[in-house]
C-alpha cells in the first residue's frame, strides 16, 4: 500500500529526522511505498506532492506541534501519534496503519 | 477528561515552543557573547556604546520579549493566522501588567480561543466580510483579552511570580541541593523532548523573575550530556570496555560540539539504542550537576550558550564546576552501564507496544 506522512517534533533538529527515518524503513521492510515529508526548524524537506497525497492509502501524522499544509489530507484517513511513538514503535505503527486500511475495504 | 484532551493544550504550548527556541538559541548566543566580553545588557544605543554593548543589547531586547513570543505562537497554533495579531498584542499586555511568561502562556490560550470564537459566533452581513480578517477580529479579540489581562489575570499571576521569586530565594541548602537535582533529573531524561521543554519554559519564566540559578542548571546539563556521552568513550576505553558501534562514534564526532553549545539533541540517535541504561546514567549525572550548580549557586544571565554562559555568572567556577561533575558523573555511569559492543554491530531493539490512547485515527 501507499503511505505518505509529515514527521515535526518540538526542536525541530531530531526527533523529526529519527521518526521519518524509522517510519519509512519500517514501512518499506513491509512493502510499502512510503514517503514522510520533514517539517523541522529548517523548514520543510522531503516534501509530498499533491499526486502522492491523492494516491495514498493512508496518511501518518507523526507530530508534536501544528503542521503547515494540513488542509492537504482533507478527507482522508489519517493517523495521528507524537513523535515518540514514531521514533520507539515504527514497525508497530506501520501494522496499525495496515490493520485501518484493512479495516476500511 | 476527553474534553480536556481535546483542546490539546499541551500541543498548543509545545508549538509556540517550537517557535520560541530559535529565538532563545539566536539572542541567547548574542547576548552571552557580548556579556561575556563586558558588555551592558542595559546600554543605551543611542548615546555613547561599545561593540559588546550593542550585542548584549540586541540579545536583550528580543529576550525580554518572549512574553509576547510564546504569547504569539500558543495564539497561531489554536486560531491560525487570525490569532497572530492578538496573541502579540496581549502577550505585550502580559509584560506591560508585570504577568511575564506565566502571563504570556495565559494570554496566547485567551486571545487563540477568543479569536475562534468570534470568527465562529459573530455573523457580519456581507458587505463588513472583509473587514472582519482585518478589523473586526483583532480589534475585538485584542481589546476583550488586553482588559483580561490587565483587569483579571495580571494581579494574581503577578502575585504568583512574586510569591515564587521569594519561595525559591528562601530555599536552604538542602532543598535547593533536591531542587537542582530534580531540574536536571527531568532536563536529562527525554533529551531536549517535551519534558526538557515544559522544565524550560518553567525555568525561564523565573529568569524573567531575577532567579538565574534554574535555567542554569537546565542549560548546564544540556550542555554536559554530550560531553559526557563522549567521555564515557574513553573511560570505557580505560575498563578495556566498547561501548559504542562504528556509526555511534560516529554520531558523537558532531553530537560532542553541539553538546559545548548547549544543543543536546545530538545524542538521540545514540540513546535510542539503548534507551534504558543512556537514560539511567543521564538522569544520574543531570542530578548531580543540577544539584551543584543549584548549591554553589551558578546564575548565568542568559537563558541559553553552554559554556559561553560561564563568563556571564557571578562565580563562573561554580557553573565549571557543576559541567565537569555532570560530565564526569554521566560519563562514568554510561561506561559502568553500557554492555560491551562489537564495533560493526547493528543493534536491534524490541519494540513498545502502542497504547491505543496514543494513537489518534481521523
Amino acid at each position: 500500500m501507499k503511505i505518505v506522512g509529515v514527521a515535526a517534533c518540538t526542536v525541530g533538529i531530531a526527533h523529526t529526522y529519527i521518526a521519518q527515518e524509522k517510519l519509512e524503513t519500517a514501512g518499506k521492510k513491509r512493502g510499502h511505498e512510503i514517503q514522510i515529508e520533514t517539517q523541522g526548524t529548517i523548514g520543510v524537506e522531503n516534501e509530498l506532492t499533491q499526486k502522492q497525497i491523492d494516491e495514498a492509502d493512508i496518511v501518518i501524522l507523526a507530530v508534536d506541534v501544528k503542521i503547515a499544509g494540513r488542509e492537504r489530507f482533507e478527507g482522508k484517513r489519517i493517523i495521528q501519534v507524537s513523535t515518540e511513538i514514531a521514533v520507539k514503535s515504527p514497525n508497530k505503527l506501520i501494522e496499525k496503519a495496515e490493520q485501518v486500511v484493512n479495516a476500511q475495504k | 477528561m476527553s474534553a480536556i484532551k481535546k483542546l490539546n493544550l499541551k500541543g498548543h504550548l509545545l508549538t509556540a515552543i517550537s517557535y520560541l527556541i530559535p529565538i532563545v538559541c539566536g539572542a541567547g548566543f548574542v547576548i552571552a557573547i557580548g556579556m561575556a566580553f563586558g558588555g551592558n545588557s542595559g546600554a543605551d544605543l543611542t548615546q555613547e556604546f561599545t561593540f559588546w554593548d550593542a550585542l548584549a543589547k540586541m540579545g536583550a531586547g528580543a529576550l525580554g520579549l518572549l512574553p509576547a513570543v510564546i504569547s504569539t505562537g500558543i495564539a497561531y497554533s489554536i486560531a491560525s493566522k487570525p490569532g497572530i495579531a492578538p496573541g502579540f498584542i496581549i502577550g505585550l499586555t502580559a509584560n506591560a501588567v508585570g504577568a511575564g511568561f506565566i502571563g504570556g502562556i495565559i494570554g496566547g490560550f485567551v486571545a487563540g480561543y477568543l479569536a475562534v470564537a468570534i470568527i465562529k459566533y459573530l455573523k457580519v452581513p456581507s458587505w463588513a466580510k472583509g473587514l472582519m480578517p482585518t478589523l473586526i477580529v483583532p480589534f475585538l479579540t485584542s481589546l476583550i483579552g488586553g482588559l483580561f489581562m490587565v483587569y483579571v489575570i495580571g494581579l494574581p499571576v503577578a502575585a504568583f511570580t512574586s510569591w515564587l521569586t521569594n519561595a525559591l530565594n528562601s530555599l536552604g541548602t538542602s532543598s535547593l541541593l533536591i531542587f537542582g537535582a530534580v531540574i536536571g533529573l527531568l532536563s536529562g531524561v527525554d533529551f531536549g523532548g517535551p519534558i526538557n521543554k515544559t522544565v524550560f519554559a518553567f525555568v525561564l519564566t523565573m529568569q524573567t523573575e531575577g532567579i538565574n540559578e534554574p535555567i542554569t542548571a537546565l542549560q548546564l546539563v544540556n550542555t554536559a550530556t554530550p560531553i559526557g556521552f563522549g567521555l564515557a568513550y574513553f573511560i570505557a576505553k580505560m575498563f578495556g570496555k566498547n561501548i559504542y558501534t562504528r556509526s555511534e562514534v560516529e554520531t558523537l564526532k558532531s553530537a560532542v560540539p553541539m553538546g559545548v553549545v548547549n544543543i543536546v539533541e545530538g545524542v538521540i540517535p545514540i540513546v535510542m539504542n539503548d534507551i534504558v541504561r543512556c537514560v539511567t546514567a543521564v538522569a544520574i549525572g543531570g542530578a548531580a550537576g543540577g544539584a551543584v550548580t543549584m548549591v554553589l549557586g551558578a546564575d548565568a544571565t542568559v537563558p541559553f550558550g553552554g559554556v559561553l554562559m560561564l563568563p556571564t555568572m557571578s562565580k563562573p567556577l561554580a557553573g565549571a564546576l557543576a559541567i565537569i561533575v555532570n560530565v564526569v558523573v554521566t560519563g562514568l555511569a554510561l561506561a559502568l552501564l553500557k554492555k560491551n559492543v562489537k564495533e560493526d554491530e547493528q543493534v536491534e531493539v524490541e519494540e513498545e507496544d502502542i497504547d491505543l490512547d496514543d494513537i489518534q485515527i481521523i
